[in-house]
């Protein structure tokens, strides 16, 4: 029993890692904006298609592969905003507009995908290197589980340097707690807008190769339930609150694993329940999220 | 000429608030604005600071035409507004407050300078650096926001009611301290309510009544002015 939840530990680090990654894309957006982007689950998607495109369809290096679907990404990221998010929200559009063009957006860009190549699950290229196994103390530990823990934790390292220390990341928690403030102050907040939509989605192509290389398949809509889960993952950690974002993704990522490992067979098909029961047990106790927001708490709940 | 406002109109959405209101302000002047709750005085600040956008008139600080300026390059440009109600950032360090004020200020160099410069003008802010800035008193934060509105080195600083839920002994310091960053060069438009304050420390002043000027003049002039007396200064 030991060994056996032990191995899900290791297995649930990786989709911690998944979900880590890609709530840092809803918490500084959801921050900054203050909606949800919807179409952040198809950020991720489409790198995982690009990789897929490059290095099975086309033959290129895995490495070119991932080097193509990190910068698809962080492009679709930066198109969304320069073409759905600031017209409308610059523009003052009221929120159920902006709610609309988001989801559309969404929509729209997996259903293009789908167009093309039918929402068929494909195999995502899995390097033969990260294939390589290490048996530790009876626990099979893969190449790949260590490098997508050590390149994580090394990228949440920086970036959460970079938020606490940089003159750009000051500004970005400043214009999440009161943009026409920061805008007093001087911030361009379009400038940090952008930065937070950059940032977000290359995280957001990473996390779709850490998805890949864990699970194998690509498919255009396999951003839905990622998406969903790591958005509760950014609400869970304190909206604004990279670190807390990341963390929140861990312990979803971890909690879900476990779940599964430890309660009967018959019962893991609630799987995605118990994701939500989290949710509502910690907000239950800390409507504001395990750590410390980066807006004005009362204004997203009124 | 530092500041000059002829004739502007604006208001929100479609409601009008401001009618052609003139005024003007003279390099190293403190200028008072006053008036009755509603009045507009904070509505034409935000004019000012690029907030929001005049519907007729023109606005120009040195001699440029500022109408349409966002505010963060108004901020760039050397003015500085210091909003109604203390805004600090609650989610950043009291020093990280200040910083941010300077975040158009590429000199690292002039930027400790003016840091050090806030501290000595209000030490309690150093003391409580390190701390959150939701964890200041009111009257700490308020030290706060002006602290932060002087960080960018503003030619024009505009304060939108520093006093405001202040304790007395606090306002005196407050006010004595914008006396100190005037005789430091900066230029003051002051809003406020308490009119017997404002008019000892302003060279002149302007008196709004329902979004017009009505009256201007020195601040002795104003202080001796009948209507002034029985309307602001509770002088019957
Ligand atoms: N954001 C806003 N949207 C719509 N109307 C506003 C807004 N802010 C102020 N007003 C209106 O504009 C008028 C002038 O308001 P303003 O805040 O300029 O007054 P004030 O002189 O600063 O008053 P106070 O002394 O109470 O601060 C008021 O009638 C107010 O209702
Ligand atoms: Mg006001």
């Amino acid at each position: 029993m030991g060994l056996y939840l032990a191995q899900q530990l290791v297995n649930g680090i990786s989709y911690g890692s998944i979900l880590g990654l890609l709530a840092v894309g809803y918490t500084m957006i959801y921050g900054i904006l203050g909606l949800i982007n919807f179409a952040h689950g198809e950020v991720f998607m489409i790198g995982a298609f690009i990789c897929y495109l490059a290095s099975a369809v086309r033959g290129m290096p895995w490495v070119i592969g991932a080097i193509l679907a990190l910068v698809t990404s962080t492009a679709v990221g930066f198109l969304l905003q320069r073409y759905v998010y600031r017209p409308t929200t610059e523009k003052k559009a009221p929120l159920l507009t902006v709610f609309i063009a988001s989801f559309a957006a969404s929509i729209g860009l997996r259903h293009i995908v789908m167009m093309f190549y039918t929402d068929k699950r494909r195999a995502f290229p899995i390097p033969g290197v990260f294939e390589r196994m290490f048996l530790v103390g009876g626990i099979a530990i893969g190449l790949r589980d260590i490098v997508i823990f050590i390149v994580t934790i090394a990228i949440m390292s920086v970036l959460a340097y970079f938020i606490r220390y940089s003159k750009t990341g000051m500004g970005m928690r400043a214009v999440s707690y009161d943009k026409n403030t920061a805008e007093l102050v001087g911030v361009n907040s379009r400038k940090v807008t952008i930065a937070a939509f950059i940032i977000g989605s290359a995280l957001a192509g990473l996390s779709a190769l850490v998805y890949g290389l864990s699970f194998g398949i690509v498919n255009p809509s396999m951003g839905i339930t990622p998406g969903l889960t790591a958005f509760i993952a950014a609400v869970l950690g304190g909206i604004g609150n990279v670190t807390g974002a990341m963390i929140g993704g861990f312990i979803i990522g971890l909690g879900e694993v476990l779940f599964v490992a430890l309660l009967p067979a018959s019962l893991s098909p609630l799987r995605p329940l118990f994701v939500w029961a989290l949710l509502f047990v910690i907000l239950f106790i800390k409507p504001s999220g395990l750590f410390r927001p980066n807006v004005k708490f009362e204004e997203i709940w009124e | 000429m530092l500041l000059e406002l002829d004739n502007i109109t604006t208001g929100y959405g479609k409601a009008q608030v401001l009618k052609d209101i003139c005024l003007h302000i003279c390099e190293g002047e403190i200028v008072a604005l006053l008036g009755a709750n509603g009045a507009g005085k904070s509505t034409t600040l935000r004019c000012i600071a690029g907030v929001i956008q005049p519907w007729e008139g023109n606005i120009k600080f040195r001699g440029v035409d500022t109408g349409g300026v966002a505010p963060y390059i108004l901020v760039s440009k050397g003015i500085s507004y210091c909003p109604e109600g203390r805004d600090v950032f609650a989610n950043l360090t009291v020093l990280e407050n200040l910083k941010i004020g300077a975040y158009l200020v590429d000199d690292e160099k002039q930027s400790e300078f003016r840091l050090e410069w806030v501290y000595d003008l209000f030490p309690r802010l150093k003391e409580r650096q390190r701390q959150s800035a939701a964890s200041l008193s009111g009257g700490e934060q308020q030290m706060l926001a002006i602290g932060r509105s002087l960080m960018a080195n503003p030619k024009l600083l505009m304060l939108d009611e520093p006093s405001l839920g202040v304790a007395p002994i606090l306002i005196e310091a407050i006010y004595s301290k914008i006396q100190e960053i005037n005789a430091s060069g900066t230029s003051i438009l002051l809003v406020e309510q308490n009119a017997n304050l404002a008019l000892e420390v302003a060279d002149r002043a302007y008196v709004l009544e329902k979004g017009e000027v009505c009256l201007e003049g020195t601040g002795f002039e104003l202080r001796d002015n009948e209507h002034v007396k029985a309307s602001y200064l509770g002088i019957a």
